[in-house]
């Protein structure tokens, strides 16, 4: 079977590990998977959790976002904390 | 979000979800004051008044409530409003009970179609406008899809009903179903009839979905991608709702999809994703269908039948990985049994291996996709630069919401004294974060160094407490002016705009290391705040000067800087 799968995804074969550890890295980056067991987690879990975690994060912006403006609405435009801000929200 | 299920109304005396009692029609009229709603309790028909009868999980003999007149399917659609209520109780039943039909032993393949016939085409209410709503957000967030569900109850309950009618194929589907998992088929059916609260919306559309891909072939594969569109409505439903939402997205799975497999990972996984409980539901039904969808792949739907039931015993199983193993077990035992030849199995095997294989490979790319449509401008197609990109993504991202949320937290703590910084610093944030966001992977290189020092320095406002909340405050100007006294130096860092944050946030001292530790910073901020308001002249005169390249990394700026100080 492994000669099998070799020869019909050779080319797969070498970016297989790359892939593995590209998503071991990415595995790092995400705080739920990060503190279980690294070693069973599986890449279409990584993949998923990675998605989900991206979403969160832009939601988590949008909500950021949301409330840097109404900081900014709070003080004054000139101030430096408002173009803070406002580079904040870009 | 409890809306996934419809109420199951039944005839009074139904004990046992079985296929014969599915198959009456209701007749008893029933009063529209009050609509008696047979609810699936623990694959036990209940009666139950829309008023919200309390509902008992009773072994299957029992009946609830019985008195009242059997409920009619269709009459709900009207009280809908009433339903929804107890509909959401009755979903929250119908969950466990969705668990007990799993292992209920289905009965005649042929009930199904005669239900299907009785029920699907009959029925029908006017939904059709559901369909469309229910199409639409199946990929939507949580929220969106509540409001849907409860406008047009009977709007989804025609839908559903036009969505089972056009065919077919959910006939044909719903044979194999039968056979596979009849109670699912039943459950499917009947809440088309019935019930178009909310969570019959999402069967139906998910119904529609299976539909439409089981038009192309019975096998797993187009269901899949049916229930895709699922996986993210009970997803999201999941992840906003709640148990309701899991339950619906389970039970809607669970009755539409047997034969995806695949989705059932997609299923548990972003079930798991947001929350373990919405996963344990949706792996029972995952874990059923996924034995169903390999079996479809097999013939033999017997033996499907009876590896469904293996699977079922099997539920705990929530991974991707286990779901494949079953049915890499369940096909080959299958196979063998039927085979009883050592080399046929061998090779069988070996074959159901590799569709497991393509399976979590599809899983994969598929999920590759996904993940390629969230990140902006990535034009690459080998996966490992789109990994790479994803992971420099996800850094940007992260460090964008620790600034912003620093931000939050500054905000109100802002110094005058470091207004003058402000400016500056909130541009090398901006271009920092744009840069990071998605600039391309050959600034990325400004982007990579910052990395490393901001997780320090973030890091820091991750920490505070109130006490430190007021670090932040001269923290995030920090990184501007933090130079020490030298006036240089903080117009060294201005200019620098991507590498301002990094710049000044190395930049402690040239006599100390930065990066060595987050207390030195925090003295360093606490004495500089001393000195803040005769810096902010300092460098407001002295910006112009050294004005290193936006790229340079960051060594560069430290290195420059302890000697340059």
């Amino acid at each position: 079977m492994s000669s099998r799968r070799s020869s019909q995804s050779g080319v797969s074969r070498i970016s297989d590990d790359q892939i593995i550890e590209l998503v071991s890295k990415l595995r790092q980056l995400l705080p739920e998977i990060r503190n279980r067991r690294s070693d069973k987690v599986s890449a279409s879990k990584v993949l998923q959790e990675t998605c989900n975690y991206i979403r969160n994060l832009h939601k988590e912006v949008d909500d950021l976002s949301e409330r840097l403006s109404q900081l900014l609405s709070t003080i004054d435009a000139d101030s430096a904390e408002a173009a803070i801000i406002r580079s904040l929200i870009m | 979000m409890n809306h996934c299920v419809p109420d199951f109304e039944m005839d009074d005396d139904y004990s046992i979800l079985s296929s014969s009692t599915l198959n009456r029609p209701r007749k008893s009229p029933v009063p529209e004051d009050e609509i008696m709603e047979l609810l699936w309790q623990n694959g036990q028909l209940v009666m139950q008044s829309q008023n919200q009868r309390s509902f008992k999980k009773s072994p299957p003999s029992k009946h609830q409530d019985g008195d009242q007149s059997a409920s009619k399917e269709i009459r709900p659609s009207h009280h809908h409003h009433q339903q929804q209520q107890t509909v959401t109780d009755n979903l929250f039943m119908q969950e466990d009970e969705m668990a007990s039909w799993l292992h209920y032993p289905f009965n005649d393949a042929n009930f199904d179609n005669d239900f299907c016939a009785d029920i699907l085409y009959p029925s029908a209410p006017c939904v059709t406008s559901i369909a469309t709503t229910t199409a639409s957000p199946p990929v939507r967030p949580i929220e969106q899809p509540v409001e849907p569900r409860h406008l047009p109850v009977p709007a989804s309950a025609s839908a559903v009903a036009s969505s089972s009618r056009p065919p077919i194929p959910p006939v044909r589907r719903t044979e194999l179903e039968s056979s596979r998992i009849p109670n699912f088929a039943h459950f499917s059916r009947h809440k088309v009839r019935t019930e178009p609260s909310g969570p019959s919306n999402s069967k139906s559309v998910v119904r529609e979905l299976t539909v439409v891909d089981s038009c192309d072939t019975p096998a797993v594969v187009p269901e899949s991608r049916g229930f895709r569109a699922m996986p993210s409505i009970s997803n999201t439903e999941g992840a906003s709702g709640g148990n309701n939402n899991n339950a619906c997205g389970t039970i809607a799975i669970g009755a539409a999809a047997v034969a995806a497999s695949t989705h059932s990972a997609g299923v548990s996984i972003g079930a798991g994703a947001s929350s373990r409980e919405n996963l344990a539901t949706c792996e029972l039904t995952v874990t059923s269908s996924p034995g169903c969808s390999s079996a479809s792949a097999e013939p033999a739907a017997p033996k499907v039948a009876a590896e469904d039931r293996k699977r079922k015993d099997r539920e705990a199983a929530g991974d991707a990985e286990c779901r494949s193993e079953d049915a890499e077990f369940e096909s080959p035992n299958t196979k063998k049994q039927s085979r009883g030849s050592t080399s046929t199995k061998r090779s069988r095997a070996a074959e159901v291996h590799n569709l497991s294989e393509r399976r979590r490979r599809d899983r994969i790319n598929e999920k590759m996709r996904a993940l390629q449509e969230l990140i902006p401008r990535c034009n690459k197609s080998d996966k490992a630069s789109m990994l790479d990109e994803a992971i420099e993504y996800l850094k940007s991202l992260q460090l964008q919401v620790q600034m912003m949320s620093m931000g939050c937290g500054m905000v109100p703590m802002m110094f005058p004294g470091v207004q003058q910084f402000m400016p500056p610093m909130g541009m090398g944030m901006g271009m920092g974060m744009g840069m990071g966001m998605g600039m391309g992977m050959g600034v990325d290189m400004g982007m990579s160094r910052p990395m490393m020092p901001f997780p320090n320095v973030l890091a820091g406002p991750s920490l505070p407490t109130a006490a430190a909340a007021a670090h932040l405050g001269p923290r995030f100007p920090m990184p501007a002016f933090h130079m020490p006294p030298p006036a240089p130096d903080p117009s060294r860092i201005q200019p620098n705009q991507p590498d301002a944050m990094l710049g000044s946030l190395g930049l402690q001292t040239p006599n100390q290391p930065w990066m060595s530790g987050f207390a030195d910073p925090y003295q360093q901020y606490l004495g500089l705040h001393q000195m803040q308001l005769p810096l902010p002249q300092n460098q407001a005169t002295g910006q112009p000067s050294s004005s290193k390249p936006s790229t340079s990394k960051d060594a560069e700026n430290l290195e420059n800087h302890p000697p340059g100080t």
